[in-house]
């Protein structure tokens, strides 16, 4: 499945998940599981805890798919910030202890076969990861730790030890450097 | 803030990465500009495209199952009842603490109950004392003006009456600016009024004087005066003074004194 070709339909996968469609629910799942259980798993590193909160997320889909507002974006932002958010909140609840043991175990990620590849946007995945590269680091650790980890501007000073005003420049001038980059072709793969 | 500053927190909002003060400003300033909010949707969306830098990973094949078991499970739910059944109850060791809790809180409840009523009786009471001194209040306000009405009317009289005579007092150099009149009718009941005298220091008074040829100065009331120097007291002039006296008023010591001591502050004939 091509989901440059399916996106108009994952607007109206959520209008018949708002209907209570459960074959549209199954759908938007087998369309998306790949990349936001990827998301998942890079914020919590650990799969286990990222089946918890996919399943979640799904099931929060199912509950508020009516709330879903296609003038205000697209349903895959839609679903990744969910997801990102929910991510984020169970990093947080989990103990420091947990946290710490996370981030020195990270799990090898489950092989996944190319038709699953192509389906979750290897492409937009290429050139997110080309932006990422050509930022210089000192730009793009903030955006990491605030993005993956949930950190806000004053946790990312304090874990850098550098002035807060100097991680909102950095943090600044590396989304700047990536909407250059990615920013006008992002729309056509559906960001 | 300018509205710049608001922009330049965009790009951090939409990492959801901005401090609680600055996300609380910028809240609020979203809830008023389009501008800004459609903004912080764009970069929302070229956020997103961080999510797909993560590696990609198959979760496990039960994950599909229990979602839709679940989905299924609610649907159901919502179906056959809109009413949630409560659980059958359950006598065990727990539900009796339960039941002596429930005795517990119903006796604390009973002893607020009681509480609340003497404290209600209590504030009644208040109410009326507080509603009782309002209309004594009002009945002395009334009375005081009553009583300045009266007053009032009185010294128009006196100064309206036939054959009443009206002297001035002049400021010293005690009291430059200062003003008084007394006016008296041929009985001798008089009425002075001052305006303009300095502020009384403490555990003093101004006294009124009847100045004679050839007699001490005979005393008349000690007065005080408000902080603009008015004073108004009615007094009696003798009949020795209401033809040739002279009138004077000087500082004395609280209650006044049977001769002078300080010096003229105001007097007629000058």
């Amino acid at each position: 499945m091509q989901p440059e070709q399916a996106q108009p339909n994952d607007v109206d996968l959520l209008k018949a998940i708002a209907r209570q469609d459960e074959s549209a629910l199954a759908e938007l799942y087998d369309r998306y599981r790949v990349i936001l259980f990827g998301l998942l798993v890079r914020i919590l590193n650990s799969r286990e805890e990222a089946e918890d909160v996919l399943q979640e997320v799904f099931l929060q889909v199912w509950r508020r798919a009516a709330d879903f507002d296609e003038n205000r974006g697209r349903p895959f932002t839609w679903l990744v910030t969910l997801a990102r958010s929910r991510g984020i909140d169970r990093l947080r609840s989990l103990g420091a202890r947990e946290r710490v043991a996370i981030a020195g175990a990270r799990e090898p990620s489950e092989e996944v076969s190319d038709a699953v590849a192509d389906a979750f946007k290897s492409e937009q995945r290429s050139l997110v990861n080309t932006a990422l590269a050509q930022l210089p680091d000192e730009q793009k650790r903030p955006l990491m730790l605030a993005y993956f980890e949930g950190l806000t501007q004053s946790e990312i000073a304090t874990k850098l030890g550098a002035p807060l005003g100097t991680v909102k420049t950095r943090m600044r001038a590396g989304l700047m450097k990536m909407r250059e980059l990615i920013g006008n072709q992002s729309a056509s793969f559906g960001f | 803030m300018k509205h710049e500053d608001y922009k330049e927190m965009i790009p951090a909002r939409a990492l959801s990465a901005l401090d609680a003060a600055d996300d609380r400003v910028l809240s609020e300033h979203l809830l008023q500009c389009v501008d800004c909010s459609r903004e912080l949707d764009d970069w929302q969306a070229m956020v997103v495209g961080l999510a797909v830098s993560a590696d990609p990973s198959e979760p496990s094949t039960q994950l599909r199952e229990r979602i839709l078991a679940q989905v299924r499970n609610e649907a159901r739910t919502a179906v056959n009842s809109n009413v949630v059944p409560f659980a059958p109850p359950q006598r065990n060791l727990w539900s009796s603490f339960g039941s002596l809790g429930a005795i517990a809180a119903l006796l604390v409840f009973a002893a607020l109950l009681v509480y609340v009523v003497l404290l209600w009786q209590e504030n009644r009471a208040n109410v009326n004392r507080m509603a009782l001194m309002n209309k004594e209040i009002q009945e002395l306000r009334s009375a005081q003006d009553e009583q300045s009405k009266l007053k009032a009317i009185e010294l128009i009289e006196m100064f309206e009456a036939p054959g009443a005579h009206i002297a001035e007092l002049k400021a010293t150099k005690m009291a430059p600016g200062a003003i008084a009149k007394i006016a008296y009718d041929p009985t001798g009941h008089a009425m002075l009024i001052t305006g303009g005298l300095p502020v009384l220091p403490k555990d003093k008074q101004y006294q009124l004087w009847f100045i004679v040829p050839n007699k001490s100065p005979m005393p008349s009331k000690a007065f005080s005066t408000d902080v603009k120097g008015r004073g108004m007291v009615e007094v009696e002039v003798p009949a020795v003074a209401m033809d040739s006296g002279v009138f004077a008023i000087t500082l004395e010591p609280m209650g006044g004194g049977s001769a002078p001591t300080g010096e003229i502050y105001l007097r007629s004939g000058i």
